[in-house]
């Protein structure tokens, strides 16, 4: 018999047009994504000739942006809802495992486990919730006038949430549950999940968030920019799994990577490049100023460098340094603009399949993850540049799978069905 | 005259009916080919039972978009169990995703063990439960009008994505709800989901007839249904939109006796704008409407389908938007 070599988990996180801010501009972008069901059935069908794990959609219940004037230069004010959309792409795919967004701070437990309960039933098993507990006060605004919960109180309603959730996701009998942010009565109406129950997924990368992570999740999205980082994350995560008698392999860590991959570099770059261009220079700078904590840096010439700035409170010192290297490059407050704008604060990998391949091999093998949220920058193009050119790589390299194993999410990523 | 068949997914006493996706889908496309206008799917999630099929009532309606095209597709979701910014967010993307076939069908009774599964161990009394509902249905009209069909550029060029000017915000607050909006999902096709409301008290006529665009009413007799017809039609009129903005459905049941003589007559008789069929959700009733139904039904001419678009709105002769 064989010992299979461990094999990464790769999920597809869709957003709009692509990851990158300016995506929708580029000449080839499914620039009506939004309001285009067959799209994302296409995209969808792709990722799932490809084998990946699963589709992830991330979700906010109110604009990305305040400022109206810069939310209507990129393409992230509308979309689809993503519990119905991954709903109808339940029934025009066949593997590929399902993974929504939702928040504990603006729903009942009652009615999200039904829904996921649901979402599972239509897929065979292959839905998964991603919690959030919403930071967000534009998102506040929309279910009430008093804004947004401190940050203890809406882990406290998470941790609640999630429990309620995992009860009604796993046992027949009524709950009656009576606790300090719900109460549940009855057992759910609906049958008893093909793989247990839904897979559990969290992204908080807080005290409270890892805490609640290594309690519930199967599953954590990360952002970590270099290998120490994401090092860190992985070991600080795992380390915390004993304290809840889990094992390690019991969640599955899955940091972003926003690949831009061609057969050569030099035209990796010039792709990369491309799409830096297309950044308008209000959103790149609106985008800068706020990283930066600066309000009004659109004052100042878009061609000269960073003003003279007083040290403020707000600063950390990662910022410190952005503002330290700016100077000693000689960077224009656009080439700073661009540079923010276009990372997003993930992993950002610009090269050749090999490139691309042997970073993500680092990382799996160095342990730091279990497998990669994929961001393609746009949309469908940079996705079918990772599927035709980075999957085939990583496969020679017996680091993902050539065909699902299984039916179920939980096949797919290897985890145990819940008693 | 218009035809809905509505089937309750939560309605069977506790045992497996045999409801899996493909046969929820063959029958809808059965309905569909006979011309019916829509599918009304009834949910609840009050707990307790098992419910006949296993799937949530909206997340069906997502998949069942996908495999048809032509047939209205409404779910029945109530108030209590929801925030209406998420409510009018998910229908609005289904309606998208249906290329503007949906509606929702909002109740006005409130299911009496559901308060109990939503943090709500005292309940909530009936007259509350009508003011939260009647708040909810408008705030959940206003965030479906907050962009302009006008509103997308896709101006990949000119870096302009969409019109400020053309997002609106509710910017609503109320006795039960505050909601800032906008939606954060496109105009529908047919401009606005198609709001059917049910379960109709008196206290709710006068509100039914200014925000509906169906109610569906039950009524034992002929006579009966007629006065409730003729009544809500006078009670639109009063709230200065034309009568035939309101289409009024009288909810029957389709047992053996189907009386299709009967449904001839009250319709003949101008005491309806057509009818909802409504079905168990078990197999043998599906089979016996697309066996027996459907054929007595065709036989007749009925429904005669009589539309110019191909959203629910404009099967239904609806105002909005046909923009599929």
């Amino acid at each position: 018999m064989t010992v299979r070599k461990r094999q990464m988990k790769l999920g597809l996180f869709l957003w709009a047009t692509g990851h990158h801010i300016a995506a929708w501009r580029h000449p080839k972008a499914h620039v009506t994504a939004g309001i285009d069901i067959d799209h994302y059935i296409r995209l969808a069908r792709t990722a799932e000739a490809a084998k990946l794990d699963m589709i992830f959609c991330e979700d906010a219940a109110g604009l990305r942006e305040a400022n109206v004037g810069i939310a209507s230069q990129t393409s992230r004010s509308i979309g689809f809802e993503p519990i119905s959309l991954l709903a109808a792409l339940a029934v025009q795919t066949e593997r590929i495992g399902l993974v929504s967004t939702a928040s504990t701070s603006y729903n009942e437990p009652y009615g999200l486990a039904r829904t996921f309960a649901s979402l599972d039933q239509l897929s065979g098993g292959r839905a998964g919730w991603n919690l959030v507990t919403s930071a967000n006060h534009i998102e506040a605004a929309n279910f009430g006038s008093t804004g947004l919960r401190p940050h203890a109180d809406r882990y406290e309603r998470a941790r609640e949430f999630a429990a309620v959730v995992a009860g009604l996701w796993r046992g027949a009998e009524a709950l009656n549950h009576d606790g300090q942010s719900f109460s549940v009565k009855d057992a759910l109406d609906l049958p008893r999940s093909p793989q247990g129950a839904p897979v559990m997924v969290q992204a908080g990368a807080s005290e409270d968030g890892q805490n609640l992570a290594a309690r519930t999740a199967d599953v954590v999205f990360s952002a970590a920019q270099t290998f120490e980082e994401a090092k860190a994350f992985y070991d600080g995560l795992k380390g915390r799994l004993a304290d809840y008698g889990r094992e390690p392999d019991d969640v599955k860590i899955m940091p972003g990577v926003a690949p831009v991959v061609a057969e050569t570099e030099a035209e990796a770059r010039e792709k990369y490049e491309q799409l830096q261009e297309l950044i308008p220079d209000d959103v790149g700078v609106a985008l800068l100023s706020s990283y930066l904590s600066i309000s009004d840096l659109w004052r100042y010439p878009i061609d000269g460098p960073l003003p003279e700035l007083p040290p403020s409170e707000g600063m950390k010192s990662r910022q410190a340094l952005v503002i330290e290297q700016s100077r000693r490059d000689n960077l224009s407050i656009r080439d700073l603009a661009r540079h923010f704008a276009g990372a997003r604060g993930h992993w950002r990998v610009v090269g050749t399949p090999a490139q691309i391949a042997d970073e993500l091999q680092a990382r799996f093998e160095g342990g730091a993850a279990d497998g990669f949220n994929v961001m393609p920058s746009w949309f469908p193009g940079e996705l079918d540049a990772f599927a035709t050119l980075v999957v085939p790589e990583l496969r020679r390299r017996g680091l993902f799978r050539t065909d699902y194993e299984g039916r179920t999410l939980r096949d797919h990523l290897g985890l145990k069905r819940p008693a | 005259m218009h035809l809905a068949v509505s089937l309750n997914i939560a309605s069977a006493a506790g045992r497996a009916s045999g409801l899996d996706f493909g046969r929820i889908a063959g029958f809808a496309r059965e309905a569909e080919d006979a011309g019916l206008d829509m599918v009304v799917i009834s949910d609840s999630a009050a707990g307790g039972q098992q419910a006949s099929s296993p799937f949530e009532a909206t997340t069906l309606l997502a998949a069942l978009a996908t495999v048809t095209e032509r047939i209205g597709l409404v779910a029945g979701v109530s108030t209590l169990a929801h925030q209406p910014y998420n409510l009018a967010r998910r229908f609005a993307s289904l309606d998208i995703i249906s290329h503007g076939r949906v509606g929702w069908n909002a109740t006005m009774v409130q299911d009496p063990r559901e308060a109990a599964n939503f943090s709500r161990p005292e309940g909530i009394s009936n007259d509350d439960f009508r003011r939260r509902a009647e708040e909810f249905i408008g705030i959940v009209q206003g965030l479906w009008k907050g962009w302009d069909a006008d509103a997308l550029l896709f101006d990949k060029s000119g870096g302009r994505f969409h019109d400020p000017e053309k997002m609106h915000l509710l910017d609503h607050k109320g006795e039960f709800f505050a909601v800032r909006g906008p939606l954060n999902v496109a105009r529908s096709p047919q401009d606005t989901p198609v709001l059917v409301v049910s379960g109709l008290a008196e206290a709710d006529l006068d509100f039914a007839a200014r925000m509906a665009d169906v109610i569906l009413i039950e009524k034992q007799s002929l006579e009966s249904a007629k006065a409730a017809y003729d009544d809500l039609k006078r009670r639109t009129l009063a709230a200065g939109r034309n009568p035939d903005a309101v289409k009024v459905l009288i909810s029957v049941a389709t047992g053996p006796e189907l009386a299709a003589d009967r449904l001839e007559a009250q319709f003949g008789s101008k005491g309806c704008d057509g009818f909802n069929l409504a079905l168990p959700a078990d197999v043998p009733a599906l089979e016996d409407f697309v066996d027996r139904v459907v054929p007595e039904l065709r036989r007749r001419g009925l429904p005669r389908p009589d539309y110019t678009g191909t959203t629910l709105r404009a099967r239904l002769g609806l105002g909005g938007g046909n923009r599929p």
